[in-house]
């Protein structure tokens, strides 16, 4: 016991002054150090999830603008359309058109998954989780979202600039991205935003990388460190790696349109020009990391939740825990699947076509691990439970289509159609969508110190899990019809005239997903500002977040934890008195819990 | 006691504190390399497309000055080291002396810089030229705003080092510019190597 006193003591990793160095500061008490320029994590993590659900409602109703178009081309969109589209009565234009996919996808991954998974569940749970004060560069982390504000603002500001916001294409290939193809100051504004916002990211990596490295709590090793923050520090690691190559894209970019460089332009009349697919290559060696980057968080998360929530230890933890990390090393040598039909090498070609297969391997023990997580347990089918087997079934369904893309003679009939918008909304936007409703729901009660209705979350649940699997299903039937992506009208097509009613359909689905936010919406509004005051620990699970009060003080631990356990230590048959045990709890009744067994399962 | 002295220098305990800030340090070195990384990768991308380098048949850069230049931001580099060190044995003097040295060399690099761009700009190649010159502004003005970078840390560090703040315990900071300084230098070589002598 005596290993809690105060003062230098040491970890059992021989690092000494826990608490010499993470001192108690005083709170702080005006209102711009408290809640605008915090550098409490926790107020940075709010701030981080208030910004990305704000754009996460600008994207989405940017997706709600597509689906009109492809539902009912050239009528009007309804309410909004007039003051929104009104060059041209309200008819979502061409132009118009471009821009919206364009920003639809560069706002979900950028402004809305990035800051609520990395920013906000990034920045609660890590300190909370490893047992720290707080982040250990707090500054840097402030910067850090100011910078993503910034950023934000740019990025808001090129809607109004002359010939409109960016627009080719999330992707932004050049040479359509040069001066050529999209002229005005939006595309320049968009690398310029993007730019910022790696930045950002960077601050944001360096800092939780360095958290999870130096501020682990005495006793926990790495293997004690629940999967939630080894899914956020893996996403840490790519980011810091691969966020500085798409910086360089946007450098070089940004040169190219603005002082006339020729890195990504060539031609007949150019001699000693530069090369558009170079564009293509520096996006995707980080634009397949960034894929992995917006998942592993959510992973992390629904590996915690399922064990949680099927009261059992998570099934071979360090199984699991290895496959994310094996999972990151081949995720920095696949990034050639995106670009089969650029003439590539067939070698080369075939070389990324086997790479890419392997990812599935660690990929399928990761799913495995999950399925045995739950077997037998005694499931508690909460909302983040409810959540969290939603993402496990859409990952499910949108890994397997992955396998099909990264086939060659398959993907040169697949690419660019349907089928790759239907996979990687399975994959990552649903998966990370439900993950990150799984994550607001679970820390909901710790991070605001109220309780949420269960009852809407759960109908928010089936309103989200019904819909999302119908849009993205049948997205990958019309694309296996050969719909392509980035049509403005498919009906001007005699193929895919025929495809009508089953756009509809999909539409269809779409506007009830948007409706079925609504619950949420309610739900989270209310419960932030008259829910009731929330327990410790509702859920009764042992990672070191719940032995605190809920909102947790703004040191976090009045007492650094010593850590004995890892983080699911469920019907540990030596506690009679509960099924659960904290990672910092002495099993009840023994003198000390050092010398544990790990319980039989 | 002297002997094992005379052969291992004497260096403070290390702060917790200063480790977690050296570690931070690397891991953001890590991912600017990763950067200056990816503008590699599009130099030999470039490189690979072209059969002719030069492409247009203009005259190759010069090699003399900027090779004086890599000396010279070598220096500054040294003068750091000698910073480093002078603080670490409790020699205040030797730090004012070292900073002073980096900035003198630094700026005196950035001078050359603008020399050279001058020379070049004036010979006729310019950004918009072709590859060959996109690839020679891009990549040097990026480098030249990180040597900008370092000399405002190497002035941040000024008034410290002359109220005489810094002493063998403290001194993180100097540590961190002179890590910053060094990367910087490394990526110049790589770039004068690539750049201009290739
Ligand atoms: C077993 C796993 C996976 C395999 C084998 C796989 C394979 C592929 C292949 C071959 C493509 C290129 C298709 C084309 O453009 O023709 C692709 C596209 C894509 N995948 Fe996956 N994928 C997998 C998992 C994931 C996951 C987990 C995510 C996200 C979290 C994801 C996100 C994406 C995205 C965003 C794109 C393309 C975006 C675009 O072109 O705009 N994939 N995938
Ligand atoms: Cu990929």
């Amino acid at each position: 016991m005596d290993a809690h006193a105060h003062g230098g003591h040491s970890g059992p990793d021989g690092h000494g002054g826990y608490h010499e160095e993470q001192h108690i500061h005083p709170d702080p008490t005006t209102f711009l150090r408290k809640y605008v320029f915090s550098m409490d994590h926790k107020v940075i993590a709010k701030q981080f999830i208030w910004l990305g659900l704000a754009f996460l409602f600008i994207g989405g109703t940017m997706a709600m603008m597509i689906r009109w178009q492809l539902a009912y081309p050239g009528e009007p969109f309804p309410v909004i359309g007039k003051w929104v589209f009104a060059g041209s009565n309200g008819i979502v234009s061409p132009s118009a058109y471009t821009s919206l996919f364009t920003m639809h996808g560069t706002i979900m991954i950028f402004f809305a998954i990035t800051p609520i998974m990395i920013g906000g569940f990034g920045n609660f749970c890590i300190p909370l989780m490893i047992g720290a004060r707080d982040m250990i560069f707090p500054l840097l982390n402030m910067l850090s979202f100011w910078m993503q504000m910034i950023s934000s603002g740019v990025l808001i500001a090129s809607f109004f600039v002359p010939m409109g916001a960016a627009a080719a294409g999330w992707t932004s290939y050049a040479t359509l991205s040069t001066n050529i193809g999209t002229p005005g100051w939006g595309q320049t504004m968009w690398a310029i935003s993007i730019f910022l916002a790696g930045i950002s990211t960077i601050m944001g990596a360096v800092n939780y990388i360095t958290t999870v490295i130096r501020l682990r709590a005495p006793g926990m090793g790495y293997f004690q460190m629940p999967l939630t923050v080894w899914g956020l520090w893996l996403t840490a690691i790519l980011n810091a790696l691969f966020v500085p190559v798409l910086g360089a894209a946007g450098i070089l970019l940004i040169f190219d349109r603005t002082f006339g460089t020729h890195f990504f332009m060539t031609g007949t009349m150019i001699k000693g020009g530069g090369d558009p697919l170079l564009f293509q290559h520096l996006f995707w060696i980080f634009g397949h990391p960034e894929v992995y980057i917006l998942i592993l968080p959510a992973w992390g998360v629904v590996s915690d939740l399922l064990a949680f929530f099927s009261r059992k230890p998570a099934y071979a933890y360090k199984v699991t825990a290895l496959s994310m990390v094996a999972i990151c090393v081949l995720s920095a040598v696949v990034y050639g699947h995106h670009m089969y039909v650029t003439t590539m090498s067939p070698l080369l070609g075939e070389g990324f076509m086997v790479l890419t297969m392997i990812i599935s391997v660690p990929a399928m023990v990761l799913f495995l691990n999950w399925m045995k997580t739950v077997w037998k347990g005694s499931m508690r089918l909460t909302s983040p439970m409810l959540f969290s087997l939603g993402v496990v079934f859409v990952f499910g369904v949108g890994g397997l289509t992955g396998l099909y893309l990264a086939d060659i003679p398959q993907d040169l009939y697949l690419h660019d159609t349907y089928f790759v918008v239907g996979h990687f909304h399975m994959t990552m936007a649903a998966a990370v969508f439900l993950g990150s409703f799984a994550s607001i729901y679970f820390w909901f009660p710790k991070m605001f110190g109220r309780q949420f209705s269960e009852g809407l979350a759960k109908l928010h649940f089936w309103l989200s899990f019904i819909p999302i699997n119908i849009i993205f299903c049948s997205m990958l039937v019309i694309g296996n019809a050969g719909m392509q992506r980035r049509l403005y009208n498919p009906n001007d097509y005699e193929m895919f005239k025929h495809m009508h009613p089953l756009n509809r359909w999909i539409s269809m689905w779409a506007f009830t997903l948007f409706f079925g936010q609504i619950p949420f919406i309610y739900n989270f509004f209310k419960s932030v500002f008259a829910g009731k005051q929330a327990e410790m620990n509702p859920w009764q699970v042992g990672t070191l977040e719940w032995s605190i009060p809920s909102p947790p003080p703004h040191h976090n631990f009045d007492e650094i934890p010593h850590v004995i356990h890892g983080p699911h230590e469920y019907n540990n048959p030596a506690v009679t008195t509960k099924d659960w045990l904290g990672q910092a709890e002495e099993i009840p009744g023994t003198g000390g819990g050092a010398a544990v067994s790990k319980p039989a399962n | 006691m002297t002997a094992l002295n005379d052969i291992v220098p004497f260096r403070a305990p290390r702060r917790r504190s200063d480790t977690n800030s050296f570690v931070g340090m690397l891991i953001f070195l890590g991912t600017w390399a990763m950067m200056f990384g990816a503008l590699f990768f599009a130099y030999a991308e470039v490189r690979l497309k072209n059969a002719e380098w030069p492409p247009s048949g203009e005259a190759p850069l010069p090699i003399a000055l900027p090779l004086l230049n890599t000396i010279v931001l070598m220096l500054a580099s040294v003068a750091l080291g000698f910073a480093l060190k002078a603080v670490r044995t409790a020699h205040p003097g030797g730090l004012r002396l070292g900073l002073f040295g980096a900035l003198v060399f630094g700026s005196l690099f950035l001078a050359l810089q603008m020399v050279v761009w001058r020379s070049i700009y004036l010979g006729g190649l310019k950004p918009s030229t072709d590859i060959y010159g996109s690839v020679f502004y891009g990549l040097t003005c990026f480098h030249a705003l990180h040597v900008l970078v370092g000399l405002g840390g190497i002035i941040s560090l000024l008034p410290g080092a002359l109220s005489g703040k810094f002493n063998v315990q403290r001194h993180a900071s100097v540590r961190h510019w002179v890590m910053y300084w060094h990367f910087v230098d490394v990526v110049w070589v790589l770039m004068f190597v690539t750049v201009y002598v290739l």
